[in-house]
């Protein structure tokens, strides 16, 4: 079963062909708490192509959240960024700018959010300040970023809060945020963060804590507005349906790492990793006998606190290699004839032998 | 809102009516009377009274008359504005009262607005600078703040002033000003004396309204929204003050409804203490000496004044905090 | 949804061994062991249980009576302690009086120490209202006078005083807690439970005790008191003064506690299955209640002790010959007095300590109380 393939030379830095308007290399992030440390992040590399949707995929407490996090340099205490590089290009032609340089507080940083870069947040109901309008909040970000003139802000606000399909913008201006539905929130939070036309826009599961039909209207206007403005998103859930949707390309993640990363037709039609492949089956589908169980994947995601040797996934893996993936971490290895297509995994790799 | 602000107003009505009759009731409960007392004063000086002159004297004041109809007299006067007479100065109640609810009204209003100027920033710089010296430091002091008895800490600084700063520091006004017209000085003066008693009364509320601001933000500053505003590229001092602040507001605008009891009844005693011409001392002797309209007519203001201090502290909730809606 | 419990590594449970058994162990465990955790609760609570046992032992901890009166030692200085070797001695003191100030004067004479022993024998007492005993903690022999916290004036030993008057100011709150919690739940729980007319009933009664403020509506109570009560009928008339506020604080959150529990599910469940409403509120509501009240209670007790002391302080609570700590301020009101005499503030170190530990236990049970959170 296991497809021995070799490694292609010199795939190290795939992406540089690319124009890519964020690249996160080797970040790891551990947090100190009082009984242990946490590796939330092992080692995350990926790329976003300017322009496209990146899908950050996994199973909760893979770190996907704080992937996001780190790269605004958000990580609350006591999570510390120990290493890595996160490569910034505001436009092609500028020079790729190592977030990670920038202090927590500085005014580089401060210029960066809200302008370059913004996030949602997970659920709407609490992202959003009671105590101020919705168009208090949405103008904010303008009179830092864009203009100090309040009028213009507000004509702006008022502007960016109509594109995002609110109806009567000029009454949700004065609106407060417990005075709209979740649908609403979520609009008004994706206001907020496109109101200073950021390059890069970072989305952790917005659409979860929302009904599908909501669901579904949020994600036809971010697909709109990405089109319409041409940013980067990279769009961070555990929900496989909203990947195939919304995405151009997949990273997969398992325990701080990213496992198997490739376009999205790949990562659904040729899946090589067997946590992606688990993923995949452990789908329900239309047609499935009424009797047969639902596939999951075995055993637990082990405690947070502990390190696992080798492979992270290798306790849980259906095709592993005993001595070899509960030994030796798998490096990335590209998959020959999809350059964009990498895993780590030692089915793929040399050592894993014949 | 102004639906609102009448009901509460005919409900404060109906609440008065309750504590006079409870008051009423309580102030009667001691045995003997005002006159009494008074008799056994005279016979302890060596004087005596006929008992004509007694009758005279309870006829005069309604003593022999049930309590229901002594009741009636006093809340219809009262309604009028005559809360009765004090028996031991022998003057209508209302001369003695007005100046020394005034008072009592001015330190009141003082130590809130101290525990609040003090508290806020001091609550925001423990919560915001955890887990370094300063931050015990306040700890401590919050601890010992509520622990230690108002009263007692009246008696330190009354020490504290007279060796260390060797001030003059009975009262609220120095003897050269007691009874001065009011000028520029006097006030003056009246301030010189007056960071005592404020302290004193605003240390236990200080205290504990610096932890509920602390736990409170702390709190807040988990939300989500701290972190969309973080995330929108705003400095940390917009982010604490502006959002982190406001929302941790509205809980300690209730504490507030909580300390006012403690602060009127820390107002009163240490008035005792430090023999300040306020409510305190004059309600005091008069419980004593069963100086009876005295008595429950100070009782009930002393309750007006909290129960108007709750129906503001609830207007500043509504108006602080838009997701409070007064029904 | 059966999962075949995976291939996990061995030592990948080393670090986590103590998380292990969070679902399965009761939640009093659980909160026994977030309340361990708070170092500074348990001292506080230490503490505590210390002071309430010397309370309870008080004439076993003192050389002398709290009330022999000994006009020789008027005022006299906390006694050093001079040691002799590791022998703690302390050294003669005579008293003389200055003819100019009329204060008296204690000069100390190092030539005549007289040692401190332990477990000595002095004036007979019953431990614990039992048992007979003259043995006491420590003392001298006389005509030498050991005043660890000095004397008043009437020559009381302060440390004996002390000790007698936390047995009240103590068990003041105590008491006056208890009786709190009794009036508070019953009442609280009718009135969440209830519901309707009661409970409007009940919640304007206690909005009209809380629109009262405390100290002068204790004081309007205290007065009435007459003065020549036997000490026993005015320590029970005065903590019951004092929890007649308290209960209001403590119906209001058993309230609403059971109107938060009467809407959940598992009542729901409970009264489906044909449960009486005292079984529900007994065996559904309470014991979820419990640990909440505990929490309610342990930061009262400390305004109870405060507001003892307070009362006593004015001369309305406790009145000589009863000690308590409150009593023993009285003595120090003066400023010379507490200029001159500062030992005389003892008593009130003593409350502050104890409120403060109970501030830190009620924090700690706060917290604990909240395992599964």
């Amino acid at each position: 079963m296991a497809n021995v393939v070799t490694t292609s030379a010199g795939s190290a830095s795939r992406a540089s062909d690319t124009d890519c308007v964020l690249q996160v290399e080797d970040l790891q992030v551990e947090f100190h708490t009082q009984i242990g440390v946490v590796r939330a992040l092992n080692g995350v590399s990926f790329s976003i192509p300017r322009g496209k949707v990146l899908g950050v995929v996994g199973e909760s407490g893979c770190g996907k959240s704080i992937t996001g996090l780190s790269i605004m340099q958000l990580v609350p205490h006591p999570g510390r960024v120990l290493n890595g590089r996160v490569l910034f290009r505001e436009k092609s032609s500028d020079a790729p700018v190592d977030l990670l340089t920038y202090g927590r507080n500085s005014p580089e940083m401060h210029h960066i959010r809200g302008k370059n870069i913004s996030m949602i947040f997970q659920e709407p109901m609490t992202s959003l300040n009671p105590c101020y309008t919705i168009g208090n909040q949405v103008s904010e970000a303008i009179l830092l970023h864009q203009t100090p003139h309040r009028e213009e802000a507000k004509a702006h606000a008022i502007d960016i809060l109509r594109r995002v399909g609110m109806p009567n913008p000029e009454r949700i201006y004065g609106n407060f945020p417990h005075q709209l539905s979740g649908g609403m929130r979520q609009r008004a939070m994706i206001a907020m963060a496109l109101s200073c036309t950021p390059v890069l826009l970072m989305a952790d599961e917005p659409t979860t804590a929302l009904d599908v039909t909501t669901e579904a209207q949020i994600l036809d206007l971010m697909r709109e507005l990405q089109q319409e403005i041409g940013m980067s998103i990279m769009f961070v859930t555990h929900n496989l349906g909203v990947v195939a949707q919304m995405c151009d390309e997949v990273a997969v993640m398992y325990l701080g790492k990213v496992v198997e990363s490739a376009s999205v037709d790949e990562i659904f039609y040729d899946p090589k990793h067997p946590y992606t492949k688990s993923l995949l089956r452990s789908i329900p589908r239309l047609g499935t006998g009424r009797k047969e169980r639902l596939e999951v994947i075995q055993g637990t995601i082990p405690d947070p606190y502990s390190t696992v040797p080798g492979c992270p996934f290798h306790p849980r893996c259906p095709s592993v290699i005993p001595g070899t993936c509960d030994r030796i971490a798998p490096s990335e290895t590209f998959v020959p004839g999809a350059p964009s297509h990498s895993v780590r995994c030692h089915l793929y790799t040399s050592a894993a032998g014949a | 809102m102004v639906n609102y602000i009448i009901r509460r107003l005919l409900y404060m009505v109906v609440t008065m009516f309750f504590i006079s009759i409870i008051g009423f009731g309580l102030i009667q409960l001691p045995p003997g009377s005002a006159l009494s007392v008074k008799i056994q004063q005279l016979r302890a000086q060596g004087g005596d009274m006929s008992q004509d002159q007694v009758n005279a004297l309870e006829a005069r004041y309604g003593l022999n008359d049930p309590l229901q109809v002594q009741y009636f007299h006093w809340v219809t006067g009262a309604i009028h504005g005559d809360f009765g007479q004090s028996f031991v100065f022998d003057v209508p109640v209302n001369q003695l009262i007005w100046g020394r609810l005034g008072f009592s009204l001015l330190l009141s209003s003082c130590a809130i607005i101290f525990a609040w100027l003090i508290s806020i920033p001091a609550g925001v710089y423990s919560a915001t600078h955890r887990y370094n010296a300063p931050d015990y430091f306040i700890t401590i002091l919050q601890f010992v703040g509520v622990a230690i008895p108002d009263f007692l800490l009246a008696l330190l600084l009354l020490v504290f002033a007279s060796q260390v700063l060797h001030s003059d520091v009975g009262g609220l006004f120095s003897t050269q000003y007691q009874n001065a017209p009011f000028s520029e000085a006097k006030f003056l003066d009246l301030l010189s004396h007056l960071w005592i008693p404020v302290v004193v009364i605003a240390a236990g509320s200080t205290a504990w309204l610096t932890r509920v601001m602390r736990a409170n933000l702390l709190d807040v500053l988990n939300q989500q929204y701290v972190q969309t505003a973080r995330s929108k590229g705003l400095g940390e001092g917009l982010v604490i003050w502006k959002h982190a602040v406001r929302n941790a507001l509205h809980p300690l605008i209730m504490a507030l409804g909580t300390t006012l009891p403690a602060l009127i009844s820390g107002e009163v005693i240490v008035s005792i203490v430090l023999n300040l011409p306020t409510t305190g001392p004059l309600y005091f002797s008069a419980l004593i000496d069963k100086d009876m309209y005295l008595a429950i007519t100070f009782l009930m203001f002393l309750s007006l004044m909290l129960i108007i201090g709750n129906l503001l502290a609830d207007l500043l909730l509504a108006w602080v905090d838009p997701r409070v809606r007064l029904e | 949804m059966a999962t075949a419990q995976g291939v996990t590594i061995a030592d990948s449970r080393a670090i986590a061994k103590k998380k292990e058994d969070v679902g399965q162990i009761s939640q009093w465990t659980l909160m026994r062991r977030r309340f361990m955790e708070n170092k500074l609760s348990v001292t506080g609570g230490v503490i505590l249980i210390a002071m309430y046992l010397m309370a309870a032992i008080a004439p076993f901890m003192s050389p002398y009576p709290y009330d022999a009166l000994d006009s020789n030692n008027q005022f006299a200085t906390p006694t050093s302690i001079h040691w002799v070797g590791l022998q703690p001695t302390v050294c003669g003191v005579t008293q003389t009086l200055n003819k100019d100030t009329f204060t008296w004067i204690y000069t100390t004479d190092c030539t005549k120490t007289s040692p401190i022993k332990f477990f000595t024998h002095g004036y007979s007492y019953t431990l614990l209202g039992v048992i007979p005993s003259d043995v006491h903690l420590f003392g001298v022999d006389p005509p030498a006078k050991f005043y660890l916290f000095g004397a008043d004036g009437q020559g009381r030993d302060m440390l004996a005083r002390v000790l007698e008057g936390s047995r009240i100011s103590l068990s003041v709150g105590l008491i006056g807690v208890a009786l709190a919690i009794i009036l508070g739940s019953l009442l609280g729980t009718a009135s969440g439970y209830l519901g309707g007319a009661a409970d409007n009933l009940i919640q304007r009664f206690i909005e009209l005790i809380m629109s009262m403020p405390t100290i002068p509506l204790w004081a309007a109570f205290a007065a009435a008191l007459p003065q020549d009560m036997s000490v026993v009928k005015r320590y029970f008339f005065i903590t019951l003064i004092l929890s007649l506020v308290q209960w209001t604080g403590l119906a209001r959150q058993v309230r609403g506690k059971v109107m938060a529990y009467r809407a959940l599910d598992y009542t729901l469940a409970a009264r489906l299955a044909g449960a009486s409403d005292m079984r529900i509120i007994l065996t559904h509501m309470l014991p979820n209640a419990v640990s909440h009240i505990i929490v309610v209670a342990a930061l009262a007790v400390p305004a109870t002790i405060l507001g003892e002391t307070a009362l006593s302080f004015l001369g309305l609570g406790m009145l000589p010959p009863a000690v308590s700590w409150g009593v023993l301020l009285r003595d120090a009101q003066q400023v010379q007095v507490m200029e001159q005499h500062t030992w005389l503030l003892i008593p009130a170190l003593a409350v502050i300590i104890a409120v403060t530990c109970y501030q830190f236990l009620g924090d700690g049970l706060r917290d604990a109380a909240d395992p599964y959170s």
